[in-house]
């Protein structure tokens, strides 16, 4: 272990409920409110909680705390990112430093699709509320609708992909001022906003599907008791299979934004002797809230409630976009008060997405003040630049199945990658013990000490196994593009050859970084 | 719904809801940042 620096002014957390707010609105996004129900419907029902919360204790909460204490750790040898921190851990391997680049390189690589799915968001916040969506009566008039304002077909709704361009505007450019404003001043402010407004949206549709009963009184099993039914009766078979437990990991892995360098950033911005146990806990049981309780009572039992016991099964498993996009709006048009209700259920997925994404922009953000001694309102330029022309490969190309491509390497691929290196470094290359007693470094509760074992032992291996699974099971036929449609070919192609190359400029950035530094070395 | 499906969202909600409001009202009476 290095020994600790002389600190130079760092940016800081105004508050402690502002840290878990922050990391709370990084966890919550669309797959809260989408993916997860969906997910539940398809593997078992109520049963999916068994491998769901088994994961969760085992694999979500010890990678939180893992990160958050990574992250203060690093933070108080000035380092907000995964290069730094790594290198703070395991000084001794000059080559440590570039593993944490995929630290950087994973929420960039989000963060050009995320913030184009996010101005979705907005636009249909906006499309609802003046009553554009109430005209649509049908599945295929919505999903019409919504391949129109994606720019991947020009039909009645939309000639052109400008509109969704200048929701794309307005929202990067939100993203771009909550982040010069700075961790404090921009990040925490947001989120201490949002995640109530987030919360009173939610709350707010969860009483309206609660209060469905049963609204098609020709078919009186279509109703709200029954679409809960549909989510949570147990079906214990579903349990002999391997895919509903790795379902149920993925899950787990991928609420809680662990694996992808944001936690990290963020924890870094805490002092040596702050919390990071009943922290990190109470930004994983917020995201949980979000999810299991809030996620779970919307969109699957109102969809119920309106399309039936035998539809609901194709809904479920139509995927996030038209869950969230073509299903929910149709089943709001039922409703009234439609403009309302619309604008509640896309505002809160707004919300959820740009608390996400501005916790995405701010890992490349801090490496450049940290590494480079540039101050903020530079680094925030130079990002905004730079992220600014990569989104438009995700805005333009989206039909040639480029924001797959991003999502497959940025968001799944390099996740798992990222998370096992940190757990190895931290458990075994930091050591348990002295691992331990800096979890423990000002913590308001003991961690139970059986997680000495589950992050030693436990953790890594799930790791490893999910890592080996998914690799035979899901990401071979991808690699090999086995899936991807002949036309589509040279575009991920390009994908792939645009990614290596944001790769090897982090890498050089991490080796002029790391050079400067050692030159400006006092003798 | 089933009895068993009202166990398993029960169960489910009530170790999220305790786990919750665990975690919230440690936050409230513990110190702030330093």
């Amino acid at each position: 272990m290095a020994k600790n620096v002389t600190q130079k002014k760092r940016d800081s957390w105004g508050s402690r409920l502002g840290i878990i707010m922050a990391v709370a609105g990084s966890a919550i996004g669309l797959g809260n409110f989408l993916r997860f129900p969906a997910k539940a419907a398809s593997n078992g029902g109520g049963a999916f909680m068994i491998p769901y919360f088994i994961s969760l204790l085992l694999l979500g909460i010890p990678l939180m705390w893992i990160e958050w204490t990574l992250g203060r750790y690093g933070g108080g040898f000035e380092h907000g990112t995964a290069p730094g921190i790594f290198h703070s851990v395991w000084q001794k391997n000059r080559f440590i430093k570039y593993f944490g680049v995929i630290g950087i390189f994973g929420p960039l690589v989000i963060f050009i699709y995320y913030t184009y799915i996010a101005s979705w968001t907005l636009a249909y916040s906006f499309f609802a509320l003046i009553g554009k969506l109430k005209s649509l009566p049908s599945q295929t008039s919505m999903q019409g609708f919504l391949a129109g304002f994606q720019g991947v077909e020009k039909n009645q709704y939309f000639s052109s992909i400008g509109p969704a361009y200048l929701f794309f505007i307005i929202t990067f450019g939100i993203n771009i001022a909550v982040i010069y404003y700075g961790i404090k001043g921009g990040i925490e402010k947001l989120c201490k906003i949002a995640m109530p407004l987030l919360f009173i949206c939610a709350i707010a549709l969860l009483i309206r599907v609660l209060t469905l009963g049963t609204p098609n009184l020709q078919q009186p099993s279509w109703n709200i008791t029954n679409g809960f039914g549909f989510l949570w009766n147990p079906d214990f078979s579903a349990l002999k299979s391997a895919k509903v437990w790795l379902e149920a990991a993925g899950q787990v892995f991928f609420t809680l934004s662990v694996g992808i360098g944001v936690i990290l950033t963020y924890a870094s911005y805490l002092s040596k002797g702050d919390d990071v146990v009943l922290s990190g806990l109470s930004a994983a049981s917020t995201n949980e809230f979000a999810e299991v309780i809030l996620g779970a009572s919307i969109v699957i039992p109102a969809a119920f409630v309106f399309f039936g016991p035998v539809d609901i099964l194709n809904i479920a498993k139509s995927g996030v976009f038209n869950l969230g996009f073509v299903t929910m709006p149709l089943v709001l048009n039922n409703l009234p008060m439609v403009e309302l209700l619309g604008f509640a259920w896309f505002f809160l997925l707004f919300l959820a997405g740009i608390t996400s994404s501005v916790s995405l922009a701010q890992p490349a953000v801090a490496f450049l003040e940290d590494e480079f001694s540039i101050n903020r309102k530079k680094a925030v330029t130079i990002f905004a630049i730079a992220s600014f022309i990569l989104c438009q490969a995700a805005i333009f190309f989206l039909k040639n199945g480029v924001v797959d491509e991003l999502d497959f390497w940025g968001g799944t691929f390099f996740l798992v990658i990222f998370a096992t290196i940190e757990t190895i470094l931290f458990a075994w290359v930091f050591g348990m013990e002295p691992a331990w007693d800096e979890i423990h470094k000002g913590a308001d509760m003991r961690v139970p000490k059986i997680y000495k074992f589950i992050i030693k032992y436990i953790t890594p291996l799930f790791l490893f196994f999910i890592l080996g699974m998914w690799f035979c099971q899901e990401w071979l036929p991808i690699i090999f593009m086995r899936n991807v449609l002949p036309e589509n070919k040279n575009f991920v192609l390009g994908t792939r050859i645009g990614l290596l190359l944001i790769f090897i400029i982090l890498v050089m950035l991490v080796k002029i970084a790391w050079k400067k530094k050692n030159l400006n070395k006092p003798l | 719904m089933k009895l068993s499906g009202i166990v398993f969202l029960i169960l489910s909600w009530g170790a999220i809801v305790i786990l919750t409001t665990f975690c919230f009202l440690k936050v409230l009476s513990k110190k702030e940042l330093k």
